[in-house]
């Protein structure tokens, strides 16, 4: 075991990986500092490019994307008030407000210090709970797997969004295009329409890129009035302690930032909860049980320390389903159970049995992603701060031509280009009747797994499903998923009523 | 706040889900005997799932508000300039294409400064085009 570990953090300290994370966390800053293109697109654009890399370092490209961009999303919302990221929202509310007073520099740095003391804390979490898990996730079968899967889509469907109905429809949804191919247990085809480049179903790269990066900068375009954005427009006070977070300052925020973190990695755990929500929470919680709350909104450390440090810390959280049960907690996560599947690598409980040497590395990465976080943000913010003015048509457009090259890397052709383009429109209109795209792309991603699971299950039960009474653990989540939709159906009536 | 969003959607569903029930899963479904699971149940039973949850939505809409069409109709003409892009690719290849994709897609976008469209317009494909094709050594599409 030991010598697993050494092995995996050996393999992940080396100059090929540094170089792969130090690139990842670079363009997880810039892409997190654009307003609108986000660390989730980015993810997505850059998935197909990694074909060409080994597993680890592929991954760990991602991973620094994914922790860069977190760190980028604070620029913007604290210079223009416009969060690069959704998860970045809270982050404006004392940012901003901070950097009118003429402190962006101070704004900023305090956000980077207080997400990377987040995601790091949140990072040892995961490394000291992902194996014990896995060990107790290890014993569970076929019956169990299709139990949980129900237990977090009726999660998913619950607390994404603000529609359990809307929930379970883009669940569906997702699962009917899993369904597309070959049928897992007899290799007929299914619902393929004569078009026989989908007998292994829809190509995974078409439908993620489509759905989170092209339909979102259709939406994003479909908002221009055909006026560029204007210039950041901040003065600075040009006193040295306004450029820069003190030692002082930083620790006396030490508290805020373990609360935030504990909340973000104990919501980043759960399948469904985002950054976001983790960082609206921290944020409310620090400001309520604050000395001087009338601060809060008009400057204070305390507000930026407690959203940036939630928000950060629910992406190493995210990946604790994802290892040690094979369920991403977020698209984020998505994408980097694609990006395994896409190397040959079946995440899951397994995952540390027979690639345990791969997890470590991914670990090692991580850290090193942190490390380089924290480098590369004080060095690069002044320089984020002037990508924040890049004009939107040279972004989307230079973003949709990678679309179109990465698809057709991952692909081999135009057929999933166009692929990428139905699942563009669709992702659009899904968003904007308020169907949850997230829930959809992880359901496509659960799905052939999910009907393994049921087929696997029925044969165990000898086509009886009555003898699921033999199984209290999957019983248990089936009673857990009925409970949980229920309560959240009540509360969302109850919040109608209101 | 209108319901309608959601009435209309709600609809389409119940319309889709019928459509699946009936005609899309039975014709397109290769069905063979033996095994635990016929292809038909998953897709049968996300197509009632979806029926249910169309009427729910029907009859009970939330007050979720759509963009004004507008945004809907830039939106269909952003998406048509990427087919035709993608028609004319198949044809022509990637490499004519995109800087005539991208230089349309930033005018439409309201750029007019000529160093950004030069930057979106050739910088930015040539960039491409050298690290797909020299760098990573893919074709193109």
């Amino acid at each position: 075991m030991l010598a697993t570990v050494l092995a995996g953090f050996a393999d992940a300290f080396t100059l090929v990986n540094l170089f792969f994370v130090l690139f990842g966390v670079a363009l997880g800053q810039f892409v997190g500092a654009v307003p609108g293109i986000g660390p989730v697109m980015a993810m997505a654009i850059a998935i197909p490019f990694t074909f060409g890399l080994d597993t680890l370092p592929a991954i760990a490209f991602l991973v620094g994307v994914n922790k860069g961009g977190l760190v980028g999303g604070a620029v913007p919302a604290i210079l223009i008030n416009t969060p690069g990221t959704p998860d970045a929202a809270a982050t404006a509310l004392d940012g901003h407000p901070l950097a009118r007073q003429g402190k962006p520099l101070k704004a900023t740095k305090m956000a980077l210090f207080s997400s990377v003391t987040g995601d790091t804390f949140s990072d040892i979490i995961l490394i000291t709970v992902s194996a014990p898990l896995a060990i107790l996730a290890l014993r569970m079968g076929p019956v169990e797997i299709f139990a949980l899967m129900i237990f977090a889509f009726s999660v998913l469907a619950a607390l994404v969004g603000n529609s359990l109905v809307k929930g379970i429809v883009a669940a569906g949804l997702g699962l009917l295009f899993a369904s597309i191919g070959s049928d897992p247990e007899n290799y007929t085809p299914r619902l393929i329409f004569g078009h026989f480049e989908l007998f292994d179903g829809l190509p995974l790269p078409s439908v993620a890129i489509g759905m989170l990066a092209i339909s979102e900068i259709l939406r994003r375009l479909s908002r221009i009035k055909g006026t560029m954005r204007r210039a950041v427009e901040i003065e600075e006070t040009g006193r040295p302690e306004d450029q820069r977070v003190s030692w002082r300052e930083y620790w006396g925020c030490r508290f805020t930032m373990l609360r935030g973190a504990m909340i973000g990695t104990l919501l980043g755990a759960l399948p469904g909860i985002g950054s976001t929500a983790a960082a609206f929470i921290s944020y409310a919680s620090t400001k309520a049980g604050a000395k001087k709350p009338e601060t809060f909104g008009k400057g204070d450390l305390h507000g930026i320390a407690a959203a940036e440090s939630a928000n950060s810390s629910v992406v190493g959280a995210n990946l604790i389903p994802l290892l040690t049960l094979g369920i991403p907690g977020s698209v984020s996560a998505a994408l980097i159970i694609s990006a395994l599947m896409i190397h040959g690598v079946q995440p899951g409980p397994l995952l540390f049995e027979s690639q345990g040497r791969l997890i470590y590395g991914l670990f090692g990465a991580m850290i090193m992603a942190n490390v380089l976080n924290l480098v590369l943000g004080q060095i690069g913010l002044r320089f984020w701060v002037k990508v924040v003015t890049a004009p939107e048509s040279i972004i989307f457009s230079v973003a949709l031509l990678l679309c179109f090259v990465g698809v057709s890397m991952a692909t081999g052709g135009v057929f999933g280009i166009a692929i990428m383009l139905l699942f563009a429109v669709l992702g659009y209109v899904m968003t904007n009747f308020g169907y949850s795209v997230v829930i959809f792309l992880i359901a496509f991603f659960l799905g052939p797994r999910f009907e393994i699971s049921i087929s696997q299950s029925l044969a165990l039960m000898n086509g009886d499903w009555m003898r699921i009474i033999e199984y209290p653990v999957a019983l248990i989540l089936l009673v857990l998923a009925a409970v949980s939709a229920v309560w959240f159906l009540w509360q969302n009536r109850k919040q109608e009523e209101l | 706040m209108s319901p309608l969003a959601d009435r209309c959607s709600g609809l389409f569903l119940v319309l889709c889900s019928l459509a699946l029930f009936f005609w899309i899963i039975p014709t397109y479904t290769e069905v063979r005997d033996g095994g635990w699971l016929s292809p038909t149940t998953i897709p049968n039973s996300i197509a009632a799932l979806l029926m249910v949850c169309g009427i729910l939505i029907t009859l009970r809409p939330t007050d979720h508000v759509p963009p004004h069409w507008q945004e809907f109709a830039r939106a269909g003409l952003y998406a048509g300039v990427l087919a035709a892009g993608l028609w004319a690719t198949s044809w022509v290849g990637f490499v004519y294409t995109a800087p005539v994709i991208a230089f349309v897609l930033m005018v439409l976008i309201g750029e007019r400064r000529w160093p950004w469209l030069g930057l979106g317009c050739v910088v930015a494909p040539v960039v491409i085009w050298i690290v797909v094709v020299y760098v990573l050594q893919r074709p193109l599409p």
